[in-house]
């Protein structure tokens, strides 16, 4: 075996002590440690190292720390579930909010069809009044939504 | 790889499942970070942000990925942020007076058979850990995930985000490195 591949396999003898060869590397390195004394002198020194590295002891976190994350991941935790059923509400409220908009207006179309001509020629004042009205309470609904949003998020920043 | 249940009962808001994984890995996640950032007060201000950042995170986890590498990722991230925010020059180079805080825990000794065998033993592990304190964060780290998170290579590299080649110099350098501090003693 010529030296390039002597010093190749003198780089994986760190490796294989730690474990971290393939097979194949694992076959390459046994077989040559078998013929090389100066790697397998090399190999011998490796091992008790990483055997140490195994056994070092394990520093523990204090009790007090296990509580205090446990309580403030519960917390965080807790916050983020009634965040999510927040937004899934006011999903549901601007779709019912949106559903009863447009049912409001196939009303408000079928009874101009039918009354429109007793009451002409107000009706076309009475649907730009209709559109006005609703989209007066999309905005004071809009505004009212922001203002809800500003005063939660400096209500948690007290807190 | 098997699906964890408590990671997935987390990921429907389950606090008992919260506490369960808690439990589970506190004491692999704080001996990380402590290797990772040496002081033990700084290692538990990390451990607490660790957590929060799952529990904000998890909706985004693929149950079946691999938890740990996951969590480690999280905590290496957040360590080696403070480490650039509060000592950016411990990523490159080992601190000269870079002594390991040695714990309750870490004193006690282990199933040695006499005195001296704990004495000396207890010695030894203090040199290695003093050792290791000297290296630079990304040897300590890879030492750490390798001999006592016992990761194999495949999932160090994917903690540290290296490819698998890197991953493995990286160890060998960390173990020569190592042996060298040792030797010096």
């Amino acid at each position: 075996m010529g030296l390039s591949e002597h010093d190749k396999i003198r780089e994986l003898l760190a490796l294989a002590a730690a474990d971290a060869l393939t097979s194949a590397e694992e076959e390459q390195v046994a077989e040559h440690v078998r013929s090389c004394p100066a790697c397998s002198n090399e190999l011998a020194a490796w091992l008790p190292i990483a055997s140490e590295l195994r056994r070092l002891p394990t520093p523990q976190p204090s009790s007090w720390l296990v509580h205090a994350t446990l309580a403030r991941a519960e917390a965080k935790l807790s916050e983020q579930a009634e965040h999510d059923w927040n937004r899934r509400v006011m999903i549901c409220v601007v779709a019912f909010a949106w559903l009863l908009t447009i049912a409001s207006w196939l009303v408000f179309h079928f009874v101009s069809e039918r009354f429109g001509s007793l009451l002409e020629p107000q009706f076309g004042h009475a649907w730009i009044s209709f559109a006005a009205f609703t989209a007066l309470g999309w905005l004071a609904g809009g505004v009212a939504a922001v203002m809800l949003a500003v005063r939660q998020r400096g209500e948690r920043r007290l807190a | 790889m098997a699906v964890d249940a408590d990671v997935v009962q987390l990921r429907r808001g389950d606090l008992n499942a919260l506490s369960e994984l808690i439990t589970r890995y506190q004491n692999r996640l704080y001996r990380y970070l402590l290797r990772m950032v040496r002081q033990p007060a700084e290692a538990d201000d990390l451990f607490q942000q660790t957590w929060l950042r799952v529990v904000e995170k998890i909706g985004s986890f693929n149950p079946n990925r691999n938890f740990d590498a996951w969590l480690f990722t999280l905590a290496r991230n957040l360590a080696i942020d403070h480490l650039r925010r509060i000592r950016p020059q411990s990523l490159d180079e080992p601190l000269a007076d870079g002594r390991h805080s040695e714990t309750v825990a870490e004193r006690i000794p282990s199933k040695d058979h006499t005195p001296l065998d704990h004495a000396l033993a207890a010695e030894r592990r203090t040199e290695i850990i003093e050792a290791m304190s000297g290296l630079p964060v990304m040897y300590r780290e890879v030492l750490t995930l390798r001999f006592e998170e016992e990761m194999k290579i495949e999932e160090i590299a994917q903690v540290t985000a290296v490819p698998l080649s890197t991953a493995k110099a990286r160890l060998r350098r960390s173990l020569e490195q190592l042996r060298d501090a040792l030797e010096a003693r």
